[in-house]
């Protein structure tokens, strides 16, 4: 599979990016999907002047932007199924639940500062052209909101690509985990090759995060 | 009503919970907050070091101080935690899990200070170290005096964001076994059983610590705000 590498790599590397990093970006998917669905819904119902949907929607963010990710995912992944045996779920869907906790409650809180940012004439006008209040946000205020939410939301995209490694405490095959087991089979067989593997992943991480960083900066720039 | 009988049972058990594991927790709580209180310091000293080193363009400092906030930026820190503790034993250096727990936050927390920093003393304007310099500072009198007070202000909002991360980083810990509170309280619930009483525990001490540190800055925000806004 890759020409120069030793006999042993090539049996890791498959493993490792045909299970961990397909699994890490359909995670990294979903949850970038997820939070951006309830984030900027809720970031949008905080606008709304109505105590208490605020006082809850503010108490969501601050919980889940408070906790450690570990301790959300231990949540959902151990706590939930001792309440209730319906909320058991496999590694990787506990795994993004908490990512879509964690990632919903910073869109939220970004998607609040860009809503309010759009001028109040921009309601008025809407509201004068006779748009209710979901289609006023719909189709005025979130297109405008929007460009001021792009560059959060790749921000976010880098955190919840390396945030996805946390899912390996629970075992979801992800590419720490599958790094993980390739390591531990190796040392079984008498070969150490920790460094390599691990650096390996180092790499690969950088290598999608580093242009995302560049392009989150560049977007933020243009926008001031 | 009957929820409500249900609520106070499980506010009991969680009572009781705290009070049967009190030393243990007691020990996690002491080793979370040790591990945090030696990384922020020591990010403080890599950050406004480095910070310093990006913004007046140091030679050869600056590029490799930049590379540093890349890479660690831009990879996982539970990778990093990995590299640290299961990977370098492999050339040689074995490193306990205490010192792993401190380091890669350190780490890690120095790399977004350096940029906190940068950001902060760069802000700081130019016309403010003319200043200095005319009243015959060097250059790093001028830093001391001048760049470091307002520029650290400036980027006190951001720094502290990252203290708050640093905390919370500290959880990553149990990976490595270090007995903090996430590693502390896994344990006894998987002794005891008792999930849902003991994720309430840890839930609420982090809850509590980052609580406490937000709005701890709001305050020192206030008391240091620089008199003419953001200068």
């Amino acid at each position: 599979m890759i020409a120069f590498a030793p006999d042993w790599a090539d049996p890791v590397a498959r493993y490792v990016i045909e299970t961990g990093l397909r699994n890490t970006l359909k995670l990294s998917a979903i949850a970038l999907v997820g939070s951006s669905v309830i984030g900027i819904t809720l970031g949008t119902l905080l606008t709304v002047h109505f105590l208490p949907t605020r006082a809850l929607i503010r108490l969501y963010i601050e919980i889940w932007r408070g906790l450690p990710i570990l301790v959300t995912i231990f949540i959902v992944y151990f706590a939930l199924p001792a309440v209730s045996p319906r909320l058991r779920f496999d590694a990787i869907t506990a795994g993004a639940i908490a990512l879509i906790l964690w990632g919903s409650a910073q869109v939220a809180e970004a998607t609040r500062g860009a809503v309010q940012s759009i001028p109040r004439e921009q309601h008025e006008a809407a509201s004068a052209l006779g748009f209710g209040w979901l289609g006023r946000h719909a189709f005025v205020i979130m297109p405008q909101a929007l460009r001021r939410l792009l560059p959060p939301l790749v921000g976010l995209l880098v955190n919840i690509i390396q945030n996805t490694t946390i899912v390996q405490v629970i075992g979801a095959p992800e590419i720490l985990e599958t790094a993980e087991r390739q390591v531990e089979r190796l040392t079984f067989e008498g070969q150490e090759h920790a460094i390599e593997i691990y650096g390996a992943i180092m790499v690969v991480f950088f290598v999608i995060s580093f242009p995302l960083t560049r392009l989150a900066a560049y977007l933020e720039r243009r926008l001031t | 009503m009957s929820t409500l009988l249900l609520a106070s049972g499980f506010l009991d058990d969680v009572w009781s919970f705290v009070r049967d594991n009190a030393d243990e927790l007691a020990a996690g709580l002491r080793k979370t907050l040790q591990v945090s209180l030696i990384a922020i310091l020591g990010a403080s000293i890599v950050g406004i070091t480095l910070g310093a080193a990006r913004a007046y363009r140091l030679p050869v400092v600056s590029q490799i101080a930049a590379v540093y906030v890349e890479v660690i930026r831009n990879t996982p820190i539970l990778v990093q935690i990995f590299m640290l503790f299961f990977a370098l034993p492999q050339i040689g250096i074995r490193l306990d899990a205490f010192t792993v727990a401190w380091l890669a936050v350190t780490i890690w927390g120095g790399a977004f200070n350096t940029e906190n920093f940068r950001a902060g003393f760069e802000a700081v304007p130019e016309r403010y170290r003319e200043a200095g310099a005319a009243l015959g500072f060097t250059r790093l009198a001028t830093f001391v005096n001048i760049t470091l007070p307002i520029g650290g202000r400036i980027a006190l909002p951001s720094s502290i964001n990252t203290y708050i991360s640093i905390v919370k980083n500290t959880s990553l810990m149990y990976v490595i076994a270090y007995p903090e509170i996430t590693t502390v309280i896994f344990q006894i619930q998987a002794l005891t059983l008792q999930t849902a009483e003991a994720f309430t525990v840890l839930a609420l001490t982090y809850l509590i610590i980052v609580w406490s540190m937000s709005a701890g800055i709001r305050l020192l925000e206030a008391h240091l705000a620089l008199p003419e806004g953001r200068a």
